[in-house]
């Protein structure tokens, strides 16, 4: 079991349990399955474009090499920033106490990109987080789960449902003027069909 | 840059340019001082899967691997790997020379099986031709921030002068009042909005900020309502 997130509210530590959350707990899924002429799950694999072989899953696999060809493990590899130069690496926040910033504009939660959602159970919560939590009052604190090179942050907030810590990175839009010229265009990827079912709809 | 068509709160329309907002990429990995690149290899043939060995070496195979290395062939493991065409095996493990057939089949949130079908093709719905609407519906951003997780968002630019007009007022409007309102697709906006053919179906609520004559209007797209599993709850 991961450790639990630590969070320092005004000098009183609180500490919650977490489990994820995602749209295949809350509404199931939806899966295109291939079927064979006997009715059973078809298998993918890939062929080399010049025919030499099949790849059946389970023998390929995937990584970095420097220029002779050798092969890097992950313990080689660094985080490096635009210059090349490499970061120092974030450690994992979890079983850490961790001072809680906030409480926040609702704004601030809506410049983030979320990319995981956990729903918090506490084991132990101070008396005015919990007050804060309740008013609808939203925090900001810095969240790892594993240690690596990207620093992320989290934001706790409460409704009606319980006590839910959204994690993601921050995005940045431009304020809009009226001579302003149009904006460079920027490619946009299309994003894929997850095959998940939605019945929040 | 996409071009999105949008009704205002009186239901007049306008086609404006639309822009998804992301956060900055990681960090690359790499090795400081030298080049590196990622590439796909072959790990083992057909001798080296699972199967393959616990058929010639029973179940508990791990001492013959130290031993013989039966699932190194030197002559094919390591090479990389470059394009490749994707083929269906049947359950068998031959390959399929005709299409398999596709169904769709829909997990509850417990992992079973609920329904099999044939499987619908859903077109998108946001687009320059088919507007999407101002519901009407607001709620206030404290609200909506503790209701939804918010994995998307676009930001919504004029093209000229009357967009220009256009936007800000919605901008101004929501601003003023701290809410924010749902935009739906098809007649009276209650569709969710689909991006692209048989895309992920989003709610999305329309935010408006306001700094004297410049403004930004976002459109925050959710797929997740903050709550907890079945189980859980």
């Amino acid at each position: 079991m991961a450790k639990p997130i630590v969070l320092n509210h005004g000098g009183a530590v609180s500490q919650f349990d977490f489990s994820k959350v995602d749209r295949k707990k809350l509404y199931g899924r939806r899966v295109r399955m291939n079927l064979d002429p006997a009715g059973e799950r078809c298998a993918n694999a890939d062929l080399t474009d010049d025919g030499w072989r099949l790849i059946r899953r389970g023998m390929a696999s995937q990584g970095y090499f420097d220029q002779d060809g050798s092969y890097l493990s992950s313990r080689d590899l660094v985080g490096l920033d635009a210059d090349g130069n490499p970061l120092e690496r974030v450690g994992s926040t979890l079983g850490t106490e961790t001072a809680l910033e906030g409480p926040i504009a609702p704004e601030v939660l809506l410049d983030m990109k979320i990319s995981s959602v956990y729903a918090l159970d506490a084991l132990e919560v101070d008396a005015a987080l919990q007050q804060a939590l309740e008013a609808g009052q939203i925090f900001r604190f810095a969240f790892n789960y594993r240690s690596d090179f990207l620093a992320e942050s989290a934001l706790l907030l409460q409704n009606g449902e319980g006590v839910f810590a959204l994690v993601g990175q921050p995005t940045e839009s431009e304020w809009c003027e009226l001579d302003q010229p149009p904006p460079p265009p920027v490619f946009e990827e299309e994003e894929e069909d997850d095959d998940l079912d939605f019945e929040m709809f | 840059m996409r071009k999105l068509h949008l009704t205002n709160a009186a239901g007049r329309d306008a086609t404006v340019h639309t822009q998804g907002l992301r956060p900055a990429p990681p960090p690359e990995r790499g090795v400081p001082g030298k080049a590196v690149h990622f590439a796909r290899f072959l790990a083992t043939d057909e001798n080296g899967l699972h199967d393959t060995l616990a058929g010639a070496h029973g179940e508990d195979y791990g001492q013959a691997l130290i031993d013989g290395d039966p699932e190194v062939d030197l002559e094919s493991v390591g090479r990389f790997l470059g394009g490749t065409d994707k083929v269906f095996l049947s359950s068998t493990g031959d390959v399929l020379y005709a299409a398999p057939e596709v169904v769709e089949v829909i997990y509850g949130p417990d992992g079973a099986e609920k329904e099999r079908r044939s499987p619908e093709t859903v077109p998108g719905n946001v687009n320059e031709t088919d507007p999407v609407i101002w519901t009407g519906k607001k709620m206030p951003k404290a609200k909506v921030v503790t209701r939804f997780a918010f994995q998307r968002a676009i930001q919504i630019r004029h093209v000229d002068g009357l967009t220009y007009d256009f936007l800000f007022a919605m901008a101004k409007e929501l601003s003023d009042s701290g809410e924010m309102v749902l935009i739906g697709a098809g007649p009276g906006g209650k569709k969710p909005l689909v991006f692209q053919t048989n895309g992920s179906p989003y709610r999305g609520f329309l935010e408006g900020r306001i700094d004297g004559a410049k403004y930004k209007l976002l459109l925050h797209l959710s797929n997740m309502e903050l709550k907890r599993p079945a189980e859980e709850a």
